[in-house]
């Protein structure tokens, strides 16, 4: 994938994986201190030699926070993305080959959750569980497992009336086999198109919902709570705020470009 | 997902037209508003342009209003019934009460002198003229005794008044004549002149059912002129203009003041803003020493919290002295006790607990708990308050504490911390004027919801010497057993246009210097 977005999404897999080392081991950075280390003495400082992007206001190294956030934004939408595109496009995927009251009752459900919207939803959720990591892992499924259940069972609705799949029928396949093998593959393309532009809403999703307080608790690091502290300081020390939000803002963007391009590079009538 | 596609559609279509140079092509309706818009502007532009700067004669200073911005305006100017910091603030500057405090926070006349004629009887008597002001209400009526009776009798009658309470000792009060009200208590009450706080309100008026809340009419050194968006107040002595108004983002209200948009700014702002602001040209940074306290309180009913050794090695754990140094405004102070040295009641013999981790370890070694020893820490989402707990947990760490931070919801926050659902909490005592706090904060009879001891701290020696009113010893008593570990006084600090002068800074952070605050200097005009 010879594209700067490719490119950028691999920097920050990379990022996110040094950041997850680095805080399950609780070492640092050679030369840098951990992300958790106050320092007192230098609160906002600029960026040198031994902070590259300066220091937040507790006088932390901002990029090593940066890599903490970045495995916990990567982390929490990589598992969510895979939790939800399994319970939604099973569910999908029952209610479109089977129909009936089936589809109707699982489809009036995922209307329920439709017509929220996602985001508040997700912060009802994540008050009444109360803040944390895995309460807002759990918000984030709640609400996010609709789309993969409309897309598939839409999907559903109009393959089993493909040929292939009706002559499986009549040669007694059962409903697992033409199910996994004669829907889901051709259901994969778009279902990954989606879940690429679901991992950038939930990079987003997890940023906003730690701005207001309600993701991983202090002294962890996320993009979102780091955006909230850096706001308070944006006269004083506008290398933090900036140093977050152009990560986030990176990281989006390349998601959301691939995003475009799988799906250019996946559809049959432009590929022909 | 949607929104995020149709975001970044949008966002590559307003970059394709940046690289082309087309104009974007809008649709007819907003194209002729845009039309419209633009002819406006350029006519607006042409009358500028034509206007000469008129010869207009130099403005006093009584005429140009002294503009103060505050993170939360008021929201009620009847005094029985506000119990908000800014009405308050503002209550004090525009009626008078019976009492103030002076620096030691010892009752003093305001109003009104007193004696007590015995344990349970108070002859106020009024004096002829209040400092500065005639003892008169703005709207002309003279102030008597009956507006006295009238004020408190119309507290105790309220059902909706968070006040009443307060007042549920009196038995009755009576004017005696023009100048004399007598009080009568139920109860025998040695701290009662303290109470009397409340600012007095005309008689007339009370009858009448004024609207003291949107329109207050007191006899304070400030009159109120208008409240729409901006709260406007008029000094009596000069005619000298105050407006108040509410700028919630400490960053906008910084940069209002920079840009001159307001000339005076007092509290609310993190250190670091304040800094910034002290090395700003034109800008005058005044800082004081505060009053209120901040602390880390402890809950006896835990096993582990009720071993005085353990709350040693928190104190011992916690270093204080760099907090207040690095990370608070200027002016802030570390604390030795509840009520500052300064105060009649406090303590200034206390030395904090020295910061030394090594003999917190040792000390929670002799108590036998299991290191690293595991404590829930609770606060509110406040960034500043959740900034002090990391900075709480990274240095209890060495001492062998790991301290875990809930920040709550200010609401569910104090519930829990009232149902003494908590291990380790921290908080704020704002405004404490009397010794009383000794009782409502560690008196066993005081867990809530009759009072304030929500660490269920129960101690017979220090009921004992509170209800002594020996308060050297109790300060000593709660400074060796530790139920609250007293953390800083926070400073007070206010912010001006260099041409400001005549503020006085209170303790309490009360804004009592708008009362004698002078405009030397004019602002300039803008320069366009």
């Amino acid at each position: 994938m010879k594209h700067w977005s490719g490119y950028v999404l691999l920097f920050w897999l990379l990022a996110a994986l040094l950041g997850l080392l680095l805080s399950v081991s609780g070492l640092a950075l050679p030369g840098f201190a951990q992300a958790d280390q106050i320092d007192l003495s230098r609160l906002l400082a600029l960026p040198d030699s031994s902070a590259w992007l300066g220091r937040d206001d507790l006088g932390r190294d901002i990029l090593s926070r940066l890599l903490e956030g970045a495995s916990v934004a990567l982390s929490v939408a990589l598992v969510v993305t895979s939790i939800t595109l399994l319970f939604g496009t099973l569910l999908g995927l029952l209610a479109g080959y089977y129909g009936g009251w089936l589809d109707r009752l699982l489809m009036q459900v995922t209307d329920v959750f439709l017509a929220f919207p996602g985001i508040l939803l997700a912060i009802a959720f994540a008050a009444v569980l109360g803040p944390g990591l895995l309460n807002l892992v759990m918000a984030l499924c709640l609400t996010s497992w609709v789309g993969y259940a409309r897309l598939t069972r839409v999907q559903a609705l109009s393959l089993r009336q493909r040929q292939h799949v009706q002559a499986a029928e009549s040669l007694g396949a059962s409903v697992p086999r033409i199910l996994l093998r004669h829907i889901l593959p051709l259901l994969a393309a778009p279902l990954l198109v989606e879940a690429t532009y679901g991992i950038a809403g939930l990079v987003i999703a997890e940023a906003s919902l730690s701005f207001l307080g309600l993701g991983i608790q202090a002294p962890h690091a996320s993009w979102g709570s780091m955006l909230r502290d850096g706001v308070r300081y944006l006269l004083v020390a506008p290398h933090y705020v900036l140093a977050v939000g152009f990560s986030l803002m990176s990281l989006v963007l390349a998601v959301n470009v691939l995003g475009d391009r799988l799906r250019d590079a996946l559809d049959v009538r432009r590929s022909d | 997902m949607l929104r995020i596609r149709f975001f970044s559609c949008l966002f590559f279509r307003l970059l394709s037209v940046f690289r082309s140079g087309s104009s974007l092509v809008l649709p007819a309706r907003a194209h002729s508003v845009s039309v419209a818009a633009q002819a406006l502007a350029l006519t607006l532009m042409l009358t500028a342009c034509g206007e000469q700067p008129a010869a207009t004669p130099p403005a006093t200073s009584a005429q140009v209003p002294i503009r103060m911005a505050v993170a939360q305006a008021p929201v009620n100017l009847d005094p029985r019934v506000a119990t908000d910091a800014a009405s308050e603030r503002v209550n004090r500057l525009l009626y008078r009460p019976l009492v103030d405090f002076d620096a030691q926070s010892r009752p003093v006349p305001a109003l009104a002198n007193w004696v007590s004629v015995d344990a349970t009887h108070y002859r106020f008597t009024l004096l002829p003229k209040t400092t500065g002001t005639l003892r008169a209400f703005h709207d002309g009526r003279p102030l008597s005794a009956h507006d006295v009776v009238a004020t408190y009798r119309s507290l105790m009658g309220m059902a909706a008044s968070p006040r009443s309470a307060e007042f549920a000792n009196i038995q009755r009060v009576d004017a005696v004549d023009d100048d004399t009200v007598l009080f009568q208590l139920k109860q025998p009450d040695a701290d009662f002149p303290a109470r009397l706080v409340v600012g007095i309100l005309p008689a007339a008026l009370i009858q009448a059912g004024h609207d003291f809340a949107r329109a207050p009419v007191g006899s304070g050194p400030l009159r109120f002129v208008s409240w729409q968006g901006a709260l406007t107040l008029e000094r009596l002595a000069d005619q000298q203009r105050i407006q108040i108004s509410e700028v919630k983002d400490p960053t906008v209200r910084v940069l209002k003041l920079l840009r001159g948009e307001v000339d005076l700014l007092q509290g609310d702002l993190p250190p670091e803003l304040l800094r910034y602001l002290q090395g700003r040209p034109g800008i005058r940074v005044q800082s004081a020493p505060g009053a209120n306290f901040s602390y880390l309180g402890f809950n006896f009913n835990d096993p582990v919290l009720q071993d005085l050794r353990v709350r040693q090695a928190i104190a011992h754990g916690v270093d204080v002295a760099a907090i207040v140094r690095q990370a608070l405004v200027p002016g802030s102070r570390v604390a030795g006790a509840v009520l500052p040295p300064e105060h009649w009641a406090g303590n200034a013999g206390l030395a904090a607990y020295a910061y030394d981790p090594a003999r917190a370890l040792a000390l929670l070694r002799e108590a036998g708990v299991p290191l690293p020893l595991k404590l829930v820490y609770k606060t509110s989402t406040d960034a500043q308050r959740v900034r002090l707990a990391t900075i709480l947990q990274a240095q209890l760490k060495p001492a062998g504490i790991a301290l875990e931070i809930r920040s709550l919801d200010w609401g569910t926050f104090f519930e829990d911390i009232k149902q003494g659902q908590f291990q380790l909490y921290g908080l704020t005592w704002v405004g404490l004027r009397t010794p009383e706090i000794y009782r409502l904060a560690f008196h066993s009879d005081s867990v809530p919801p009759r009072g304030a001891n929500r660490g269920r701290y129960a101690d017979p020696v220090l009921d004992g010497m509170i209800s002594a009113a020996d308060w050297p010893a109790v300060t000593q008593r709660l400074h060796a057993q530790l139920p609250y570990l007293p953390l800083w006084y926070e400073g007070q600090f206010a912010a001006m246009r260099t041409g400001l002068v005549e503020y006085s800074l209170r303790s309490d952070g009360h804004w009592d210097g708008l009362a004698t605050i002078n405009n030397l200097v004019l602002p300039a005009l803008p320069a366009d």
